[in-house]
C-alpha cells in the first residue's frame, strides 16, 4: 500500500503550508499546492508547468483584487503577506485538496511507484475543474493544460 | 437609506466571484491586522489594548503574534 510521500512531494507539502500562511488562509487548498508546486524552480513540475512563483502569486491576487472589485471593494494593492512563523502553525487541507492527494495515492499505485512524488500530484491538480481554485489559478495563468501533461510524460 | 437586496445591489450573480471576495477580504483583513499588530508593539501599546481594539483577548492576541522573529 502506498501512502508514503517521496521527499520532493513533501517539501511541495511544505512550501504549500508555508503559502497557505502566507495568504492569511485558513486552509491549505489545491491553489496552494499549486503554487508549492513552484516553490523549487528547478523541480520537474515547475519545468513543466512553465510559470514561476512570483508570477502565480501574482495572478492569485490579482485574482483576488477583480474579486473584491465585483463586490463593490477597490484595493489598490493587497498589502504584504503576513511574514513567516508570523500566523498559526497547523493548516489543515479543504476538501479539494484532500481529493488531489487522494488522485495522486491511486496515480501511484496503478504507477506501482513506491512513493508519491511530484508529477503524481501535478497531475491530480490538472484535472481539477472550475471553480476549483487551482483550476482558476492555471487558467488565470494561461497554463495549457495538455501541454503541461504531455511534458510530465516525456520526463518520466 | 432605504433597505436594498445586496445580491442585487452588488451585481453577485456569480458565486464563484463572490465567494472568492471573502476569502479575499478575509487574506486581507489578516495583512492589514499582522501590520497593525507589529506597529502598535513598536509604538508600545500592551496586549490588552491590542486584544481589546481586535476584538479578542489578550491571551489569543498574544498567542498569534507574540512569538515573532
Amino acid at each position: 500500500m502506498v501512502t508514503r510521500l517521496s521527499p520532493d512531494a513533501r517539501k511541495v507539502l511544505a512550501c504549500a503550508a508555508q503559502e497557505a500562511r502566507r495568504r492569511g488562509d485558513r486552509r491549505l487548498g489545491t491553489d496552494h499546492l499549486l503554487l508549492g508546486l513552484l516553490c523549487d524552480p528547478d523541480s520537474s513540475a515547475a519545468a513543466a508547468l512553465g510559470v514561476d512563483l512570483a508570477a502565480a502569486r501574482a495572478a492569485s491576487d490579482s485574482l483576488d483584487q477583480a474579486a473584491l472589485a465585483a463586490v463593490g471593494v477597490n484595493v489598490a494593492h493587497l498589502g504584504n503577506p503576513a511574514p513567516a512563523g508570523f500566523s498559526r502553525r497547523h493548516v489543515s487541507l479543504t476538501s479539494g485538496a484532500r481529493a488531489v492527494m487522494t488522485v495522486a495515492v491511486g496515480q501511484t499505485r496503478r504507477a506501482k511507484s513506491p512513493r508519491i512524488g511530484s508529477a503524481e500530484l501535478l497531475r491530480a491538480l490538472l484535472a481539477r475543474e472550475l471553480p476549483d481554485p487551482a483550476a482558476e489559478l492555471l487558467t488565470a495563468l494561461a497554463v495549457d493544460r495538455a501541454r503541461v501533461s504531455s511534458s510530465l510524460d516525456g520526463s518520466n | 437609506m432605504e433597505a436594498t437586496d445586496l445580491t442585487t445591489e452588488l451585481n453577485l450573480d456569480d458565486p464563484g466571484v463572490s465567494l472568492r471576495a471573502v476569502g479575499a477580504l478575509h487574506r486581507f483583513a489578516e495583512r492589514i491586522e499582522a501590520s497593525s499588530v507589529r506597529l502598535a508593539r513598536d509604538r508600545g501599546w500592551s496586549w490588552e489594548q491590542i486584544g481589546d481594539a481586535l476584538g479578542t483577548s489578550r491571551q489569543s492576541a498574544h498567542a498569534k503574534y507574540g512569538k515573532r522573529g
